[in-house]
């Protein structure tokens, strides 16, 4: 299982077509990067991805919970219908969006039917919105998993917390900020973990959208090493993506960890 | 309320089974893994990209024509044509490769060649002393050995519907000059003259560049350029640029959105003038369409530049370590043959032409056209990645999408261009 990833970090460090033998270029690779525009639109698109992907996702799926956790007639209806999309696969989800998006379609005439229509372009081939375009599907698809977490999160809080808050006088804003947010620390890194983890490898539905396009603009770390090692065939350089990727989603997670330890002890 | 959520419970399974029925084939094609057809002696491995339905049908009956003939049964093994292009490179390297691949001619197949993991088939040669010059040469490595055996090719040309020619009073231009005065003319009946297609295909805005490098620089520039013995920078192939900024405005803008599939059916709705593209776009289109259909061939830029065609030439080569040598070189010999072309030709769109000379091609005006064209033409080159190589090919889609969203940013793209190339020349 590690013997792969030992691989990796080799060939991070040599220069490999895929054919011959690989060749020791030393840390040559990360030196590359450091001069090569594209590596730096994908770091920076990544990091937007991960606030905007990973953050509306969490304030999405932590809202559509709250709503939706009080058993009321037809709730199970919503439930399902917001986990609905978790279950197609991404693919799927892709194909669905890019035929919104095309020309003329659905996006469009939503855009037409509100005025909007002079703000109409070709979203996913425009390299100031094909981010933003792929964003939407993911998120759509992410609300409803991380809804479903935080409403396991929910359902395990002591209904006597409320009580004893609502004894006190303490208004609905006040017993979600002080009683269900602190209960949810467990919920909250677990939540954190799988968007980070699922921020970093979306690569999915980003390639069968732009697949990185139009000219890298909507390029995430994951896409552009995926096209440097089998398009290209440059595997050693391909591979020192993948160690970037790797040391981005260690410090992240451990950051995180290291900070809830501490608050613990 | 209990009966509700019974309901929920059995509508979430239901839900549940669906998810499961999507990542069925989902793992289906995932275990497509590389080595599938490892072949048993007296059995040989085809790995083909010709996916698209119709050539897929034809090859079905090639091999079924060849395994009557007595040699060695071959087994077709057809994978999507863009997983096949991404791992190519894996198939050949592995310890069991299949046998025998359908590709392309020319410095693609030379790069293969160079990592010697090419059959030699010299002597398959032997059998076809009919085919031109032209073709001998495609199919030689830089190291003198035969290492590929055409067996079709076809042409690009700027294809148009006649109706709508009519419709619009334009008649096809032969120089740039008449190019430009039918596009105005198209625009102004309230249609984007030049259709194109670049989302999910960007690869076809490369034609544009060979077309117009050809026209401006001539073919032996072209060549040299993809080959890394040039620079992006040059101002010869700035020139290239500034040719074509002059009929940006006339590109169709929903172009960039669909590939070039939905592109050939905004042609043939009428939704477009023009189309510069391959005979390949044939396999999408509906057979009755295909009457109205003709072509020009791409204006004269330049009277005083040789005129050279993008004629990609089709083909297949062998791995270095098939076991069955002897069996392998009767397949291709028989595949060089006229009648194994006829039957491909006759099965599939019919817009491929055969190689070999004594090949008959499908009877009609339009491959007619193409045909005489191909051979008129004082040089041929086969496409920007057959000239160069498989890897080059996404540093092309990046700067000319670029360029057709940007070009006043040029210089910098061309800049961009030249480092990305360079990376891909050294590796």
């Amino acid at each position: 299982m590690f013997w792969p990833a030992v691989q990796g970090f080799w060939l991070a460090l040599t220069s490999w077509d895929g054919l011959s033998a690989p060749r020791f270029v030393g840390l040559g690779n990360f030196s590359d990067m450091v001069s090569d525009p594209i590596f730096r639109t994908a770091l920076k698109n990544t990091a937007i991805w991960l606030v905007l992907f990973g953050g509306l996702s969490v304030v999405g799926g932590f809202g559509m919970a709250l709503l939706l956790q009080k058993e009321r007639r037809g709730v199970g209806i919503y439930r399902a219908a917001l986990f609905t999309p978790v279950v197609f696969s991404l693919v799927v989800t892709a194909l669905i969006w890019r035929v919104f998006y095309q020309p003329d379609g659905l996006v469009d005439t939503v855009f037409r039917t509100v005025g909007l229509g002079n703000f109409i372009r070709p979203w996913l081939a425009d390299p100031d919105t094909a981010l933003y375009a792929v964003i939407v599907p993911a998120l759509w698809r992410q609300i409803g998993y991380v809804m479903v977490l935080y409403l396991a999160g929910l359902k395990a809080v002591d209904p006597a917390l409320y009580e004893a808050a609502k004894v006190d006088g303490a208004s609905a804003w006040q017993r979600t900020r002080y009683v269900t947010i602190p209960q949810l620390k467990g919920v909250n890194s677990v939540v954190l973990s799988v968007i980070v983890i699922d921020s970093l490898r979306s690569f999915d539905i980003v390639w069968s959208m732009t697949k990185g396009g139009p000219y890298h603009s909507s390029e995430l770390l994951s896409t552009y090493m995926y096209s440097t090692a089998f398009q290209s065939t440059q595997l050693g350089y391909a591979s020192a993506l993948a160690v970037v990727i790797f040391v981005l989603a260690l410090a992240v997670i451990l950051g995180y960890l290291i900070r809830a330890f501490r608050e613990e002890t | 309320m209990t009966a509700l959520a019974a309901d929920r419970r059995t509508f979430l399974k239901g839900l549940g089974l669906l998810g499961a029925a999507t990542l069925v084939p989902g793992c289906a094609t995932s275990s497509k893994s590389p080595g599938s057809g490892s072949a048993a002696s007296g059995e040989l491995a085809l790995q083909s990209n010709l996916s698209s339905e119709q050539a897929k049908a034809a090859m079905e009956k090639l091999v079924a024509a060849y395994n009557k003939t007595g040699g060695s049964q071959v087994k077709l093994n057809t994978v999507a044509s863009e997983i096949f292009r991404t791992q190519l490179p894996t198939y050949l390297t592995s310890a069991n490769p299949p046998d025998v691949y359908t590709w392309y001619a020319g410095s693609v197949a030379d790069s293969y060649a160079k990592k010697d993991l090419l059959l030699d088939v010299s002597s398959v040669w032997d059998s076809m002393g009919n085919y031109s010059k032209a073709m001998q040469t495609l199919s030689t490595s830089s190291a003198g050995q035969k290492i590929f055996v055409p067996t079709s090719y076809y042409w690009w040309g700027m294809f148009y519907r006649k109706s709508n020619f009519a419709k619009w009073g334009v008649t096809p231009p032969k120089t740039w000059a008449e190019f430009v005065a039918v596009c105005k003319t198209i625009q102004s009946k309230g249609i984007p003259p030049i259709g194109i297609g670049l989302g999910d295909t960007p690869w076809v805005a490369s034609a544009w560049f060979d077309y117009l490098n050809i026209r401006i620089n001539g073919a032996p520039f072209h060549r040299q350029l993809l080959a890394g013995q040039g620079n992006f920078t040059d101002p010869k192939v700035k020139a290239v640029f500034t040719k074509w900024r002059e009929v940006l405005p006339y590109f169709d803008p929903k172009g960039k959105s669909f590939p070039f599939q939905e592109a050939t059916s905004a042609l043939l709705a009428g939704k477009t003038g023009m189309f510069l593209i391959g005979t390949f776009f044939a396999d999408s289109a509906p057979k009755d369409a295909l009457d109205d259909i003709d072509f020009f061939q791409f204006p004269i830029i330049d009277p005083a530049v040789p005129v050279a065609e993008e004629a990609p030439t089709d083909g297949y080569f062998a791995s270095k370590k098939v076991q069955d040598v002897d069996g392998t070189k009767k397949f291709l010999t028989w595949l060089a043959t006229a009648e194994a072309q006829e039957i491909y030709v006759q099965n599939s769109s019919g817009t491929a032409i055969p190689a070999n000379p004594d090949g008959k091609s499908a009877d009609t005006p339009l491959v007619r056209k193409g045909k005489a064209m191909i051979e008129g033409a004082a040089e041929i080159t086969q496409f920007f990645n057959r000239d160069s190589s498989d890897a080059l090919q996404p540093t092309a889609d990046a700067a000319l999408t670029k360029f057709l969203d940007k070009p006043d940013q040029i210089d910098k793209i061309l800049a961009d261009w030249q480092a990305a190339a360079q990376k891909v020349f050294k590796a």
